[in-house]
């Protein structure tokens, strides 16, 4: 289903996300391409859904940056603070020579914070900025050319546009669906309202375009127009799902951020919810980073698969690759302790149990981020590598 | 294996503003001890209430419409909440589903720990000693009324037995306790040794003060003994020079007494076990002496002495007396028959109001019928006059209020058909009436005498020729298990020690520390596994589990589940386990019964649920779900479960099911069997219907699974 040379529309580089000293997120980095699914699992507490809160921006990040569509969207300046901090301990004992040459390294570094915290807070702006010059563009001959009642409705609604063009906002390109379907709806809007606020938000004002878009989308996720009006509690538990869904399709988003949509919901209706949005995903063209710790549905959905073990990003590959040969002594635990609906297996599957210390030895050599083979990556040290590849050639 | 919990014809609903929700509709399945049974289906099938109905802790609006829960010779649904405590969280337990909401969140763990073993505690010695004193006074009797030549003898040996039971009791557990700290020292002794070779120490100085403490505690004659006191005094000395060792980070002197340890503790465990309950009988008959000599010699002077002396000739008496009181009960059974025959007949001609004088002189006569002197309470004849009372009051509460209740209706009815002809909203809606079908009540009354006298009809066939020698040792196992019950008193301390075991027993690391911490500072996983542990405190007959794992993830998830498989296994419990992930079903159930909107729609063993699934909705089941090989469209289920207020005619499923034919829209099908074990609701088995296989994924997943199971059987 993935096509190897397709554009990469997300990269996270180095990301960082420590609330105080707890190290939730810790230096991972992977790229979504385009029209792919990608799956991350973890157990609870590994730090999967602080990527994805992360990547949408609903924390600033603590290091590293996020590009989408080629641009830094988030930035964050630990990693640089920790060098020039470093750098300037350093010159205290330092040669002259080596003096001179550890200043420009804290300038180059400083120079670098000020770009980051400029492309973090502006991205929106700049964003904002290139639309509206491109609206300007558009309208500037036609406009020189009009005159009388003609000029007055290019000139009103030249002024529409460049006003819905000013209240854009890149991010809004990243949609997110929550976990659970009841916590995640406000109780008191009713489906239209739900479905519509986001557009709203984004400066829409022409009521006939927002019904035309919510009632194309309640369609499009299985719901009818009847069930605009009505509040969440009206609906079972799919169908507020398939609400939430319809909220970030209606967005156009080119990239969803799926966070466990599946696990509130019933196994007859889980089918329902995963079929919709395999259906949405070919249909819209959507990239989708899916979050979830049921490895069955992560397996049926996902084009490739990154597997975190507290806060690390210990394994990366495509599906079947990581199903068919796992490498990370975790990622084989946790594939060891999926229940399958096998009476006779599951009497004699044996979990394979994880314990870093006996694990590894990193005592000496310390694990990176590395590719064993083409499009497989695992977090180990040199000599686990090797070790890897050997097992490979046998 | 007997069945420990048996429901029939369960009927629930819940009155709500819309109207009755029928939330279970005619439920019955049985629990065989030591086996679990998987309750399948999704939310809103009944499931989670049915087993909320076993607890009796249904939300106010429930209403129990009908059928039985025997539970050791009481019914369930009937019995009153005073009784209702002995039960709850002692012998039937629960573990929810969300650990978070059922954590008291201002109490530490150690106190939701204990605060139900203290409680329990003094309520179970009472009951303890009363069953233990009744039953053998019981057995003293039918002993002397079976064999009046030996009077003087029976008296006597009942007098050792008691004497010598509360003897073993008291010396099995001392010697259990230091059994356990040898155990978990040697543990302990390990992780010591691990963490040194990999340089990991991390407090060296608690973990060493806990391994003495274990040391010390092992300290018992069998155990322990004076001459393996130099091992107290080697983990006395453990943690001198520890300070120094510390800062040089350099272990070995540490190092060496442990392995010294290590090789000490490996030989006690490695020691012959003492035989307790001969042991116990001698020294009672020789005046708290002992025998000096090899364990393993002593073993056998010491049953051979207690066997010739005593066991042989005691088992024999009780055997006489069961089979005394048995012959005796044979008679007081026929009588009850009768009576129970005559009733039937006078129900069928005059009915109920005819039956009513006779019902006292029928229960009277059951009761007398009942032997007092089994283990096993035979549910039927337990609850039947309680059964048939109830009946009563319902056709009494019937008559007289049927009519005012339909009446009622029929005006509210009228009421708002006015309002609506008037074109106004009434914004309320008639709840229909609560009416005592009493055709039904009539036809209950008379299936429980049926069902009780043909069951005595068989017993009284069967019984007196059985070998009496099984249920001679079963009673005395449960003479045992209560006297041990009286010697057991649970102080503060004693309940402090057992949470901690239980702790350590459903995988809480460093158990001490963890039992002053409050629910917030646990995990998910580790908050289920003190909600399990809980659960477990009182020792539990049964085992309840509502989704036990849906809220944590797979590691987790399968860490619990072993525990549960371990738990079970140790301790003979039988578990209802309710989920909807049959991944966990597969694990865990040895039967499986598939429930969907308040009926049970597939039962069988899950071999048999899983490799010949035969109702529409299993199948469909089994092909929503992905598994590894999926790579097509899943197959959902179309639509939502019906809506149970007004339950639809015919199969319930038939909306959603693509296999429905005309007859499952207009008459709900009956279970058709398809093994003694294996039966299903569904209108395709009957003899006329069309032949209808499973979808293709379905049939093709159970090719690959058998393919599978094939392979590793030849491996």
């Amino acid at each position: 289903m993935s096509n190897q040379h397709a554009p990469e529309l997300l990269r996270v580089e180095n990301l960082c996300q420590y609330f105080k000293s707890t190290k939730a997120v810790d230096d991972i980095s992977f790229n979504i391409k385009k029209g792919e699914v990608f799956g991350l699992v973890g157990e609870s507490g590994c730090g999967k859904t602080t990527t994805g809160r992360s990547i949408i921006r609903l924390y600033d990040i603590t290091s590293g940056s996020i590009y989408f569509k080629g641009k830094r969207i988030a930035a964050g300046s630990k990693s640089y603070k920790d060098a020039i901090s470093g750098a300037r301990r350093e010159m205290k004992s330092a040669m002259t020579q080596r003096k001179e040459e550890l200043k420009a390294f804290i300038k180059a570094k400083q120079d670098e914070i000020r770009k980051a915290r400029y492309d973090h807070e502006n991205a929106d702006k700049l964003h904002a900025d290139l639309l509206i010059r491109e609206v300007e563009e558009r309208y500037k001959p036609l406009l020189e050319k009009a005159s009388g009642e003609e000029l007055a409705r290019l000139q009103k609604k030249y002024e529409y546009d460049r006003g819905v063009a000013k209240n854009q906002r890149f991010t809004t390109q990243i949609q997110m669906i929550f976990q659970d379907p009841i916590a995640s709806l406000n109780p008191r809007m009713t489906v239209y309202e739900t479905i519509a606020e986001g557009l709203v938000i984004r400066g829409e004002k022409d009521k006939a375009v927002i019904d035309e878009k919510v009632f194309r989308v309640l369609e499009m996720v299985g719901l009818v127009r009847e069930h605009a009006s009505r509040y969440p509690h009206e609906f079972s538990g799919g169908q507020r799902q398939r609400i939430g869904v319809a909220r970030a399709v209606v967005m156009e988003p080119e990239l969803i951020i799926a966070d466990e949509p599946v696990s509130a919901l019933d196994v007859s209706i889980q089918a329902q919810v995963i079929n919709l949005m395999n259906d949405l995903r070919h249909s819209l063209g959507l990239t989708i980073l899916f979050i979830a710790h049921d490895l069955s549905v992560v397996k049926y959905f996902s084009d490739r698969i990154g597997v975190m073990y507290y806060g690390k990003l210990v394994e990366l590959a495509d599906s079947d690759e990581l199903f068919k040969n796992p490498l990370h002594p975790y990622t084989q635990s946790l594939l060891s302790a999926i229940p399958l609906p096998d009476p006779l297996y599951e009497k004699d599957r044996v979990r394979i149990k994880y314990n870093p210390l006996i694990s590894h030895d990193y005592s000496v050599n310390q694990p990176t981020f590395q590719e064993v083979y083409p499009g497989h990556f695992v977090y180990c040290n040199d000599e686990e590598l090797a070790r890897f590849r050997a097992e490979e050639k046998v | 294996m007997y069945k420990i919990l048996q429901v029939n014809n369960l009927r629930i609903s819940f009155r709500t503003i819309g109207g009755k929700l029928q939330a279970v509709r005619d439920v019955s399945f049985h629990l065989n001890k030591g086996e679990t049974l998987a309750i399948v289906g999704e939310s809103g099938s009944g499931k989670s209430v049915t087993c909320k109905g076993i607890l009796g802790i249904l939300a106010g609006n429930a209403i129990i419409e009908g059928g039985e829960m025997l539970y050791d010779g009481q019914d369930l649904l009937k019995i009153e909440e005073e009784d209702f405590h002995k039960l709850r969280g002692d012998k039937i337990a629960m573990i929810f589903q969300d650990p978070l909401s059922s954590l008291n969140p201002i109490m530490r763990i150690g106190k939701q720990l204990t605060e139900a073993m203290l409680l329990k505690g003094k309520a179970r010695q009472a009951s303890s000693k009363r069953n233990f004193d009744e039953k053998t006074a019981l057995l003293e009797k039918y002993m002397l009324e079976s064999d009046p030549m030996n009077a003087d003898e029976s008296k006597r040996m009942m007098n050792d037995y008691k004497q010598m039971i509360m003897k073993f009791i008291n010396r099995e557990r001392s010697y259990a306790k230091a059994r356990d700290a040898v155990s978990g020292a040697r543990e302990e002794i390990e992780d010591l040794l691990f963490y040194i070779e990999k340089n990991a120490l991390k407090k060296p100085k608690e973990q060493l003060k806990e391994l003495r403490r274990l040391v010390h505690d092992a300290k018992d004659v069998f155990v322990i003994s004076d001459k393996e006191n130099h091992l107290i005094t080697l983990a006395d000395s453990l943690a001198e020079g520890l300070g120094n060792q510390e800062r040089a980070k350099d272990f070995t002197p540490l190092k060496e007494k442990l392995l010294q340890l290590r090789q000490g503790v490996a030989d006690i465990i490695n020691k012959p076990v003492p035989d307790l309950l001969p042991m116990a009988y001698y020294s009672y008959r020789n005046n708290d002496r002992e025998l000096t000599g090899t364990v393993e010699e002593n073993n056998i002077k010491y049953i051979d002495y207690y066997e010739s002396e005593f066991a042989r000739k005691f088992l024999e008496k009780v055997e006489k007396a069961l089979d005394y009181s048995d012959k005796k009960h044979v008679q007081l059974r026929e009588n009850a028959i009768q009576a129970l025959r005559g009733g039937v007949e006078t129900i069928q001609n005059g009915g109920v109001e005819a039956f009513k004088p006779v019902a006292a002189g029928i229960y009277e006569k059951v009761d007398a019928s009942i032997e007092p002197i089994m283990v096993i309470k035979d549910s039927a004849a337990w609850t039947f006059s309680g059964a048939i009372k109830g009946f009563l009051k319902m056709y009494d509460d019937g008559l007289k209020n049927n009519e005012k209740r339909v009446n009622a209706f029929q005006r509210k009815q009228e009421k708002h058909d006015r309002l609506i002809a008037q074109g106004k909203d009434p914004g309320w809606k008639v709840i229909p009436p609560a009416v005592v079908d009493m055709d039904r009540v009539r036809a209950d009354i008379q299936q429980q005498m049926v069902n009780l006298a043909d069951k005595y009809q068989a017993m009284n066939i069967q019984e007196p020729h059985e070998n009496k020698h099984q249920k001679a040792v079963q009673l005395l196992a449960y003479l045992n298990e209560n006297a041990a019950g009286i010697v057991n008193k649970v102080t503060q301390y004693a309940a402090k020690a057992k949470a901690i075991k239980l702790m350590e027993e459903v995988g809480i690391p460093e158990p001490r520390q963890r039992y002053r911490q409050y629910p917030f500072e646990f995990s998910g996983g580790m908050r289920q596994r003190i909600v399990i542990a809980i659960a477990l405190a009182a020792d539990p007959d049964i085992l309840i589990c509502d989704e036990p794992t849906t809220a944590l993830d797979v590691t987790i998830q399968a860490q619990i589940l072993e525990l549960i498989n371990k738990l079970k296994k140790e301790r003979n419990l039988s578990i209802i386990f309710i989920t909807h992930d049959l991944g966990v079903v597969a694990n865990m159930a040895d039967r499986i019964a598939v429930m969907y909107a308040g009926k049970i729609v597939e039962q069988g063993t899950a071999q048999e649920v899983f490799y010949e699934p035969a109702h529409p909705y299993t199948w469909a089941l089994l092909s929503s779900m992905p598994d590894l090989d999926t790579k097509e469209k899943l197959e959902a289920i179309p639509g939502t479960p019906p809506n149970m207020i007004y339950p639809p005619k015919g199969d319930a499923f038939a909306d959603r099911n693509r296999y429905a034919m005309e007859i499952d829209f207009e008459m709900e099908p009956p279970m058709f069997d398809l093994s003694p074990t294996h039966s299903a609701a569904t209108w395709l088995l009957h003899p006329d219907a069309p032949k209808a296989n499973p979808p293709a994924v379905v049939v093709e997943r159970i090719r690959k699974m058998k393919a599978r199971a094939e392979v590793n059987s030849h491996e």
